[in-house]
């Protein structure tokens, strides 16, 4: 992961200032290169040959004009619903790997979506699965579909378990439904979710046994093992490796904890051979103090200062009592962290300018970004008080450095400057070439639907509006 | 969200159409060749008239004289007769005048089963009967050709013989093989008959 930094230098301007004491910046930051959506377009092709690829087998194996019979075509249905579900399974699995190489071409935020949405698919089609193949055998053995429940579960080897995985699966999808899952305690929504693995093993038997495709040994049955075992080196790579080796390479302490405002900390760490660490402005890591009371939980922050190879910083506002444990956080905590991750940075612009808009502690991946994009960016801060404000004289220093038109934005959304101004006209009158702009945006919900339905109206295409979203 | 709907509709369409794409075909077939097939399966299906229920009194000296030949099913290739004089009849065979000693009127019976048309190929099933016991099973013909293979010779390895389930059972209450659930309900059903008729 290194970042070619030596094109853009000749294009930065006003940094004359830069060394007049002020900053804190041993290596001035600079431009990062472009990356295309080329890696992430050339995966969702890879994952959609992998569809096809895993219906193929059944297509080749059914001799046409072979379904005559209803209970014939309504297997083969469940069949190829079949196929589709387990291979949907390792894609859900894989995309949750954390593997160095998707958070890179992909992106945590944008991996966090499709799998939100394959996981819709996947339970439709475990379901369709499910009851395609139960009607179908039934039909055919001439019983009733309770009595074929009964005959899975007795006579065959496996089903059970694939019966039990199904449930599981269905407790998963239905927690992660947004109404049913901001009723639950996080935890348990955890929990649930991590069950998942579960479903993995338990649903593995069952298609070897029975499926009609996976049952003789061969190169189809070889290729759907091989493809468990890659999705199993992706998960234990990703999820244990990956993070061992950058752990101990970078071996991360606390430094010092700060208040930014009464309730804002900023947390600094240190380590060794940071100036080897490639991390992008906006990126978030996942972090667990190693304290006692806060070892088993990992929550993901932005990185609030870009790479400095001296020291990071992360600015948390205090909501719940996890935050509020990390401003007791004493100095030489050792801190494991997995990341960096996120495409919300200056190298995921499509333009040469930008727009920020922040909202209350959203500023933090903002201001790291800030340091990175090219110099005429343009920043909306909107913060309910004065108080509410965070890191403003540093945003002052960049906006001087960094030729960054900043606004400060203060009020409750209801009020008439706010609201007037989050407008697409109020927008385009504070930024005349919006259109033409990469907008970032990093705040609470409300803002960020808010600012978007008002940016599509003023004309500022989808691709060009990118979201911090953690919602995981 | 919306995305999620998109694929699931894609999902559902795809599923549909693959299957309608594989079924097409065979649809004008079973129109052509058997104009009275019914959509479901309860009833034997394509029951062949050549080959009908057929019991074959073979008093005393077993000799295979029964020998059905490969019937004329809807699809010729797919279906393989096995050697009708197989060597599990055969050596069943001597058995036979012992049980003639016991009653008069019990012999060893071959009875011949319906022939049952199935999505994968033709089956049909042959027992021995002596007296009023089941004592070998034979299929005939079972699908064949790729994967249908491996099902045929799970199927017979597990009801066949003097040994095999349906000798053991009695009935044609056999467990379904799983894996060849349709050529185990084919064996069933052309079992089935043969019981009947012999019976």
């Amino acid at each position: 992961m290194t970042y070619p930094h030596t094109h853009a230098a000749g294009r930065r301007t006003g940094t004359s200032s830069r060394h007049d004491g002020r900053s804190a910046l041993p290596v001035p930051p600079q431009v990062p290169d472009r990356r295309g959506p080329g890696g992430r377009r050339l995966l969702g092709l890879l994952l959609l040959v992998g569809l096809l690829a895993s219906v193929l087998p059944w297509w080749l194996g059914t001799p046409a004009g072979s379904l005559r019979s209803t209970a014939a075509t309504v297997t083969a249905a469940g069949r190829i619903t079949g196929l589709i579900a387990g291979y949907l399974l390792l894609v859900q699995v894989l995309m949750m790997s954390r593997l160095p190489v998707l958070e890179r071409w992909i992106g945590g935020e944008q991996m966090a979506r499709w799998h939100r949405d394959v996981g819709a698919t996947l339970l439709v089609a475990v379901l369709a699965h499910l009851s395609l193949i139960l009607v179908g055998y039934a039909d055919l053995r001439n019983q009733s579909i309770l009595a074929e429940v009964g005959t899975l579960l007795g006579d065959y080897e496996d089903m059970l378990s694939a019966f039990v995985a199904t449930g599981l699966m269905m407790l998963v999808g239905f927690s992660s439904v947004r109404a049913i899952r901001r009723a639950l305690p996080y935890e348990l929504w955890h929990l649930l979710h991590r069950s998942s693995y579960l479903i993995l093993l338990l649903g593995f038997g069952h298609q070897f046994t029975h499926g009609a495709q996976l049952y003789k040994p061969g190169p189809v049955r070889t290729g759907w093992i091989a493809l468990y075992l890659l999705v199993v080196a992706a998960l234990l790579w990703g999820r244990v490796l990956a993070p061992l080796a950058f752990n101990l390479r970078y071996k991360l302490r606390v430094a010092d904890v700060v208040a930014e405002s009464p309730d804002t900390i900023s947390i600094y760490l240190t380590g060794e051979r940071l100036g080897r660490l490639t991390m992008l402005g906006g990126q978030y890591f996942r972090w667990r103090f190693l304290t006692r009371g806060c070892w088993w939980q990992s929550h993901p922050f932005s990185v609030s200062a870009a790479a400095n190879g001296r020291w990071l910083r992360l600015t948390v506002k205090v909501v719940g009592t996890h935050t509020a444990d990390l401003r007791e956080v004493a100095p030489g905590t050792r801190v494991w962290a997995q990341g960096p991750s996120g495409t919300f940075t200056a190298a995921h612009r499509v333009r040469e300018r930008a727009l920020l808009i922040a909202g209350g502690s959203g500023i933090t991946p903002i201001r790291a970004m800030l340091e990175e994009l090219p110099p005429g960016a343009a920043l909306i801060y909107r913060a309910r008080t004065p108080a509410d404000v965070l890191l403003s004289r540093e945003l002052d220093w960049l906006a001087q450095e960094r030729e960054t038109s900043v606004w400060y934005v203060i009020g409750s959304r209801d009020d008439p400057g706010p609201r007037q101004l989050m407008s697409p006209d109020g927008l385009r009158q504070l930024v005349p070439d919006v259109a033409r702009r990469d907008v970032y945006l990093c705040g609470p919900p409300g803002l960020v639907e808010q600012s978007v339905r008002a940016l599509r109206r003023a004309g500022v295409p989808r691709r060009q509006i990118h979201l911090a979203t953690f919602e995981l | 969200m919306r995305r999620a709907l998109l694929a699931i509709t894609g999902l559902a369409a795809s599923t549909t159409a693959l299957v309608v794409f594989k079924g097409s075909p065979g649809a004008t077939q079973v129109a052509q060749n058997l104009p009275t097939a019914q959509p479901v399966n309860p009833t034997p299906q394509d029951v062949d008239p050549g080959t009908g229920p057929t019991a074959d009194p073979v008093a005393g000296a077993p000799t295979p004289s029964v020998a059905p030949s490969a019937p004329a099913s809807a699809k010729p290739s797919k279906s393989t007769a096995r050697p009708p004089g197989s060597p599990r009849a055969t050596t069943k065979a001597p058995t036979a005048p012992r049980t003639t000693t016991k009653a008069p009127q019990s012999t060893t019976r071959r009875v011949t089963g319906p022939g049952v048309d199935n999505e994968y190929g033709f089956v049909q099933v042959q027992i021995v009967v002596s007296g009023n016991r089941i004592v070998d099973a034979v299929s005939l013909s079972l699908p064949s050709g790729g994967e249908s293979d491996i099902h045929s010779d799970d199927v017979s390895s597990r009801y066949d013989g003097t040994g095999g389930e349906v000798v053991q059972k009695q009935s044609a209450n056999v467990n379904t093989v799983s894996g060849a659930t349709e050529t185990s309900n084919s064996y069933k059903q052309s079992l089935r008959g043969a019981i009947e008729q012999a019976f």
